[in-house]
């Protein structure tokens, strides 16, 4: 008897999660890799390189899946890390000045990536600009902000600390992928267990319902861009101190593998769908999938094209038709 | 029905833009009873809920909940009086599971250390769900529960919270609730109602007259925001509710029945053995040139979904609609506005009219080929072409300029009709066509319904009241259960009774 219900409560639990396509796409890209690289996708060494690879994105990922669940979208985050990373160059121990705040570096960052979450989220709510808008024009106002700054320089850091977390490895898994997991843990587990991720779906799910049944919308809403920007600013941090410089443009190029990463996750883009867990799965497939496309050199362009492919292909399967009066 | 009231409205009045929903409406609840509330579609039974809840705020009158004067802010405030509402389309949020939407907003009582104890609210759950007879999983989804074990666990979440806001006697309002469930499920909802009876007060909504005499206490009937009377449910019978409901004599020529035309001998339209599944059984029916048929039946007989096949919106299964001999592509609106097909929709701010478009664009959105001068549209055609319908349709408006978002109800209306009008349409479909409009506003519309009849539109109606449909159409067709059930024949100053009608429909 105590078995069966745990069984059932397996099963429930996996049927609820929704994350079972998500692992068969995984075990067929492993698959196809596997076979396509004579085994050499498989082995320790590269394993470790697609684990590593994966942390960032997937920190990202599961800081921006969140604004999706509520039926949003976030695209600050280049300009978010770009200003981060800025400071980070500024502020820990450099070639350019005489700074080194140490551990204090890291308040600095998640402050930026939260006040900057915060003030794209007052913009939503209160003066009701779409999230698209407020967090658009968030990533441009700070990647402005950066350049200005740092004066288009680059920075080397001569940090040791902060390098040896993003580089080291525990068992011969990269301390990075440790830390994104257990966040990601750490979410997972709010957004299963506490009244805030309760109403986070209730929102996601119907709105005009949530707010009816008297979910103050408007604070979960400011939340939840605040941690989005929290999770930009540590990712940020690691950004900088595993490439060893601080540079405004190290912020490119993070917005589309992160939203490919929410809709191969099994996000909804039309809300109230996937969790923290949906956002690095899917992080992993999109790595796993770029890793393999490069040891079978493929031309760097046609990645590119498969990546907006998969995209697209994510986004029909998981979103809700019948939510959605116009497509726009 | 004995002791005092939970819950005593009196003097109610609420009134919006152009027309008066409420105006001085008595209420009460008592303790431990079923009390049915009836009357027509836009007497004002939904305001009236509304007002009940604290969903809409009256303009005036006493609201007594529970012995003291109350003014309820929003639902969220009536819950903790005890007093909530299963809407007809359900408040529970779709992803969540039937036990985190049992709870949704009160979950504090299973909270430790921030962390939600999803053993005990599982629990409490299922306790709750024993009491309403619901099989179903409380980790199911609520988007995969059927329609009536949903409205159960509305049931159970409202009486649930009044218990914990120690609130005796909940009362509980049910808008038409029977409307999506099956003969069986609907038994099995009256006999845990009469079970929660005990412990509650339940206010029933509904247009099946025969289950509101059944299964409530005392039955309130409401015409044109007023109160009409009060009956004991034991003594009342169902056709002096109705008689009441509908009202007595015919005011004089409202309708303007005088200017009633016989209809010419062309077909406009065909409809042959048309049918969709779970909605309407096959279904046959001609309108001729200068013709009204109006199509009557309750809600969920299936005419709204006849009429969204008639113009394109929705596809039925089998059969045909024919416009002017030429059959129409299924499931294609294009197609039917191509081949001369007008359609006046029930919600003209979202479907009829470009709210932030001028009276001018409005009218003039289907005719502007016709409006062409060297392949571009000439402005100067445009204007007169809109000064024209606007002087033609009586619509009042500051300028042809003027957005429509600053029309009244009326006006707007009589825009969507002059659009049509403007592009010389062979058949039009008039879906409520004076909802929300004012009694001035009514007389023009039906004017000019008589005016399109005149010059030979063929017209399909569906209006608001009964009154209505009679006193404008030629011919009725009556629906019932999805069935195309009578046809009467409606000659001017020789019209049948609502009550002849009524009959048939309920």
């Amino acid at each position: 008897m105590q078995r069966l219900t745990f069984l059932g409560a397996a099963r429930r639990w996996f049927r609820r999660a929704g994350i079972s396509g998500q692992l068969l796409s995984l075990l067929i890209v492993i698959a196809i890799f596997a076979i396509g690289t004579k085994g050499r996708f498989l082995s320790a060494a590269n394993l470790q390189v697609i684990l590593s690879l994966t942390a960032i994105p997937a920190i990202i990922a599961v800081g921006l899946h969140q604004v999706v669940v509520l039926g949003g979208i976030d695209l600050s985050v280049e300009g978010v890390v770009a200003l981060c990373v800025v400071f980070v160059g500024l502020l820990l121990q450099n070639k350019l000045n005489t700074n080194n705040v140490g551990l204090w570096i890291i308040p600095v960052t998640l402050g930026i990536g939260g006040i900057a979450g915060f003030v794209s989220g007052v913009c939503n709510t209160r003066f009701r600009i779409p999230s698209f808008i407020a967090t658009l024009g968030m990533s441009w106002i700070l990647w402005g902000l950066a350049v200005y700054v740092s004066q288009g320089q680059t920075v080397a850091l001569l940090d040791a600390r902060f390098q040896g977390i993003v580089t080291g490895t525990v068992l011969g898994i990269p301390i990075l992928a440790i830390i994104a997991l257990a966040l990601v843990l750490l979410l997972q587990a709010v957004q299963d267990h506490t009244r805030f991720g309760r109403y986070l779906y209730a929102i996601g799910g119907d709105e005009v319902l949530a707010r009816q049944a008297g979910v103050k919308v408007e604070q979960i809403k400011i939340i939840v861009f605040t941690v989005a920007g929290l999770f930009y600013g540590l990712s940020a941090l690691f950004l900088s101190t595993r490439l060893g410089s601080s540079q405004a443009i190290t912020g490119n190029n993070l917005l589309f593998p992160a939203v490919t990463a929410v809709a191969v996750g099994g996000v909804a883009l039309t809300g109230g769908i996937g969790g923290a867990k949906n956002a690095a799965l899917g992080a992993l497939i999109v790595t796993a999938l770029n890793d393999g496309l490069i040891l079978m050199h493929v031309n760097p362009y046609a990645q590119d094209a498969v990546n907006g492919v998969v995209l697209v292909a994510a986004v029909a399967l998981t979103i809700d038709r019948r939510k959605l009066g116009f497509i726009k | 029905m004995s002791g005092s009231a939970v819950y005593a409205l009196t003097g109610i009045t609420k009134s919006y833009p152009g027309v008066v929903a409420l105006d001085g409406v008595d209420f009460s609840v008592f303790e431990n009873e079923i009390v049915g509330l009836v009357g027509e579609n836009g007497a004002g039974k939904s305001t009236l809920m509304k007002i009940l809840i604290g969903l809409v705020q009256p303009d005036g009158g006493t609201m007594i909940l529970r012995g003291s004067p109350v003014s309820l802010k929003d639902p969220a405030d009536a819950i903790r009086y005890g007093v909530g509402m299963v809407f007809q389309d359900g408040t529970l949020v779709p992803n969540l599971t039937i036990g985190e939407n049992l709870f949704l907003c009160h979950e504090n009582g299973f909270e430790k250390l921030g962390f939600l104890s999803s053993r005990a609210m599982r629990k409490a759950a299922q306790a709750l769900l024993r009491q309403v007879k619901v099989p179903d999983d409380v980790d199911t989804p609520v988007a995969e529960v059927a329609p009536a074990a949903r409205q159960m666990v509305e049931i159970a979440r409202l009486l649930w919270l009044s218990r914990l806001y120690q609130q005796r006697n909940p009362i509980l309002i049910l808008d038409e609730p029977t409307t999506v469930l099956t003969e069986g499920e609907r038994d099995t909802l009256f006999a845990i109602l009469n079970e929660i009876k005990r412990e509650a007060s339940i206010v029933l909504i509904s247009h099946r007259l025969q289950e509101i005499v059944e299964n409530s206490d005392r039955i309130v009937i409401l015409k044109d925001g007023r109160n009409v009377t009060e009956v004991a449910a034991a003594s009342a019978r169902i056709d002096q509710i109705e008689q009441e409901m509908v009202g007595h004599a015919f005011s004089a020529d409202r309708y303007r029945e005088e200017e009633q035309r016989e209809p010419g001998s062309r077909e406009v339209l065909r409809v042959d053995g048309l049918a969709k599944r779970g909605f309407f059984e096959p279904l046959s029916f001609v309108v001729r040139e200068g013709e009204i048929v109006s199509l009557v039946g309750l809600v969920g007989s299936g005419k709204e979904e006849v009429c969204r096949c008639l113009n394109g919106l929705s596809r039925a299964d089998e059969g045909s609609v024919s416009l002017g001999g030429r059959k129409l592509t299924p499931g294609s609106p294009g197609d039917a506005v191509a081949s001369g097909e007008g359609h006046i929709p029930i919600d003209r701010r979202s479907e009829g009219l470009a709210l932030g478009m001028s009276v001018a664009e409005n009218v003039n959105l289907l005719v502007l080929g016709r409006l062409r001068a060297g392949g571009l549209v000439s402005p100067s055609r445009e204007r007169k072409n809109a000064e024209q319908w606007i002087r033609e349709c009586r619509i009042k408006t500051p300028s042809a300029a003027t957005l429509c978002a600053n029309l009244s109800g009326g006006n707007q209306q009589k825009t969507v009709i002059a659009k049509w009008l403007s592009s010389r349409v062979k058949l039009l479909i008039l879906d409520h066509p004076t909802r929300g409009v004012d009694v001035g506003a009514k007389d023009d519309i039906y004017k000019l319904i008589r005016r399109l009849a005149q010059e030979g539109i063929a017209m399909v109606v569906m209006c608001d009241t009964l009154e209505e449909d009679l006193g404008l159409a030629n011919r009725m067709l009556v629906m019932k259960d999805g069935k195309l059930v009578d046809e009467v024949a409606c000659p001017p100053r020789r019209k049948p009774g609502p009550r002849d009608i009524i009959g048939l429909i309920v």
